[in-house]
């Protein structure tokens, strides 16, 4: 007796190849480079990751960065997107405007911010010495603490119309029948936002979390290009410790093993995000 | 219709096979350096009727991109150009070719020394490049300084001049990697210390080490706020701006300080060989080469593109381009030496230059001794945790490597 293939395998099979061409291989790939090196298969490349003080330094780094900026651009915009949401004229044209800094690449946005951020030439400095500031000390992305707070600034400004974008989609997609409803029964604002309001838009918010999280979680180009990781290792992150390892001290190995902890990190907060929202 | 056709066969017939036409594929550095290269390559695929392709890539990318080739022996690129810290690495994974012939006694003895292996020279040295000291002379002429020629007077003239004129009194680079150690290691050897003792173990922990990371903190006190974040383009826009009086820098900046279009400063800054301290002042060398890789299918058409590009003649061209030489008959050439005052202090400085340490794990030491650089310059840790850890990783790296 012959086993028949089931024809449902068949119209699923080029979507299995290209899942297993562009994701299956490479990850395999991946977790056998993590597991070699010059001696041969071998765990130390996991083993280092412990003992590794600039990877330790990096992956807090990267999870302060993280936390911050997904707290300030969930916040900034969803404030952002309550607020146009509740105006009557102008809407589309202020959503074009606040979407401008998500349209940039973000190799121009952070030369933008790098020429501002200047202390000596820069324009945030000038403007704050023209209202009488002392700006001897303010050095912005050179300053061991405020470097953090400057490339988390650069990276709000940039992605906070991403979290508006999809909560404003978000809001226009609730019904009037229950905002109705709330009035008839006498809620006021805020009793409408926390009963009506968010329950419906959950599903919404916690898309934007899981993708701008994901996002934050591997973030390169900004930091890269304002401040290389420093001064000292002060901006730090996972994303850029893999990429001197690889490409520039040539340590293919150790550099899989940090991008699959990286990867079995950000697949637990994401896990850990849907837990928490209870979806 | 026959016409039409005979029209068809000619535009075919005119679109060569891509795969029958020499192309010589090089790689170069994004840069004055790379720029003169490019123009030379073109010139001599004119010459040669080869065609020339320049991939053009930042110093942050080129060293990737030419170690992932060599790696790979993909062939993708004829001729590359190299900073010299990067040809141990290089030419230790076999990815090199050896040169055909041996160079000749005008190329100055401190840049081919850094482009040999075993005995056998893999590279020609084709931008002379050494750390000179920038200062501006009208400056210490008007407060009767004699020339910076010792640390201790120039941290007493940085305060002097910076207070008399309400300017930056020095300025220097500490960002994280390359540049905090490049600014550095003038400092170290002239304190007497160095990366490397005579057994090869790590030596930062030790006195002399710390205190020029100690002279080095203090001297960053008259350095513009933030100069645990400068790079390069930082430092020479306080010189170029007139806002900062001496520095450390690379010759590529000079034709930058006496162009009015760039610079506020022009014919007001000086340069000199690298100060003293305990020991003699001695310059950093950072000698671009040029090599064939050994995946390279042009082999023939490469070694004949360097060769040319490294002559006399070419260099003298090179050196009007804006790239220091690395043969001493285009240093002394008298019309040069008209045309660019900087050229004894260069011939003197790059003589007397020292490389970074020959090892194949230099882009790793260099990253965790410019993290810990930068950390005691922003105030992160003090000169003597910030040897003691840069000591540690180093330590920690040659043991992985063994």
């Amino acid at each position: 007796m012959t086993r028949r293939i089931p024809p449902g395998l068949i119209w699923v099979a080029p979507a299995l190849f290209v899942l297993a061409a562009l994701s299956i291989y490479p990850l395999l790939y991946l977790i056998k480079v993590s597991l070699t090196d010059s001696h041969g298969i071998t765990l130390a490349n996991y083993a280092r990751l412990f003992q590794d003080r600039l990877f330790s330094v990096a992956a807090g780094q990267t999870l302060l960065y993280a936390a911050f900026a997904l707290a300030f651009e969930f916040f900034l915009g969803l404030g952002l997107a309550l607020l146009i949401d509740s105006l009557v004229h102008g809407r589309a044209l202020i959503r074009v405007g606040l979407l401008a800094p998500m349209l940039l690449p973000p190799v121009v946005a952070a030369v933008i911010w790098r020429l501002i951020y200047n202390p000596e030439f820069g324009v945030l400095n000038g403007m704050l010495r023209q209202l009488g500031i002392n700006t001897a000390n303010l050095t912005w992305t050179s300053g061991r603490s405020s470097a953090m707070l400057s490339v988390i600034l650069v990276d709000v400004w940039e992605w906070t119309p991403f979290l508006f974008l999809l909560l404003t989609a978000g809001l226009q997609a609730i019904p009037a029948e229950p905002l109705e409803a709330a009035r008839v029964d006498g809620a006021g604002y805020w009793q409408t936002l926390r009963d009506v309001i968010l329950p419906l838009l959950k599903p919404v918010i916690l898309l934007a979390l899981l993708l701008r999280s994901m996002d934050l979680l591997r973030i390169f180009d900004q930091i890269f290009l304002l401040t290389q990781g420093g001064p000292g290792s002060a901006t730090e992150t996972v994303s850029l410790y893999i990429y001197r390892t690889a490409f520039r001290f040539s340590n293919f190995g150790y550099a899989a093993a940090m991008s699959f902890v990286g990867l079995v990190i950000t697949m637990l907060a994401a896990r850990g995000l849907m837990r928490l929202m209870r979806v | 219709m026959r016409f039409l056709l005979l029209c068809l066969a000619a535009l075919l017939a005119s679109c060569s096979h891509p795969g029958s036409e020499k192309v010589l594929t090089i790689a170069v550095n994004a840069g004055v350096e790379g720029s003169a290269l490019k123009a030379a390559a073109h010139e001599w695929g004119e010459l040669r009727t080869t065609r020339i392709e320049v991939v053009e890539l930042p110093y942050a990318n080129l060293f990737e991109k030419e170690s992932l080739d060599l790696q790979s022996r993909s062939g993708a690129y004829d001729v590359i150009m190299m900073d010299d810290p990067w040809f141990p690495k290089l030419v230790a994974d076999g990815g090199l070719t050896p040169l055909a012939h041996e160079p000749d006694a005008d190329f100055l003895a401190s840049t081919l020394a850094v482009c040999s292996n075993a005995g056998k020279y893999y590279a020609l040295p084709y931008v002379g490049n050494s750390q000179l000291f920038f200062y501006r002379k009208d400056l210490f002429d008007k407060y009767n300084l004699g020339a910076p020629d010792r640390w201790e007077k120039i941290l007493n003239d940085a305060k002097t001049i910076g207070a008399g004129e309400k300017m930056f009194g020095y300025v220097m680079r500490a960002a994280p990697g390359n540049s905090a150690v490049t600014d550095f290691m003038p400092l170290l050897w002239a304190f007497g210390g160095d990366i490397f003792d005579a057994q090869g173990r790590p030596n930062l922990a030790s006195p002399e080490a710390i205190e020029a990371l100690r002279f080095m903190v203090e001297l960053g006190k008259y350095s513009p706020p933030g100069y645990a974040g400068f790079n390069a383009a930082e430092v020479s826009a306080q010189l170029l701006q007139g806002t900062a009086v001496m520095s450390i820098n690379w010759p590529a900046w000079i034709a930058a300080m006496d162009d009015p279009s760039k610079s506020k400063v022009t014919g007001k800054i000086e340069f000199a060989p690298m100060p003293a301290a305990r020991l003699p002042g001695v310059a950093e060398l950072g000698a671009w080469l040029l090599a064939i890789p050994a995946g390279s299918a042009h082999r023939d058409a490469a070694s004949d593109f360097i060769a040319w590009a490294t002559e006399p003649a070419q260099m003298t061209q090179a050196a009007v381009r804006g790239n220091p030489p690395t043969r001493r008959s285009v240093f002394q050439s008298p019309d040069l030496v008209k045309k660019f005052r900087a050229f004894p202090a260069q011939l003197a400085a790059l003589e007397a230059a020292r490389p970074r340490p020959r090892t194949t794990q230099w882009n790793e030491i260099e990253n965790a001794f410019g993290v810990s650089l930068s950390q005691a310059n922003s105030g992160a840790a003090t000169p003597e945790a910030a040897m003691q850890q840069a000591n540690r990783e180093i330590a920690a790296i040659l043991a992985r490597s063994k």
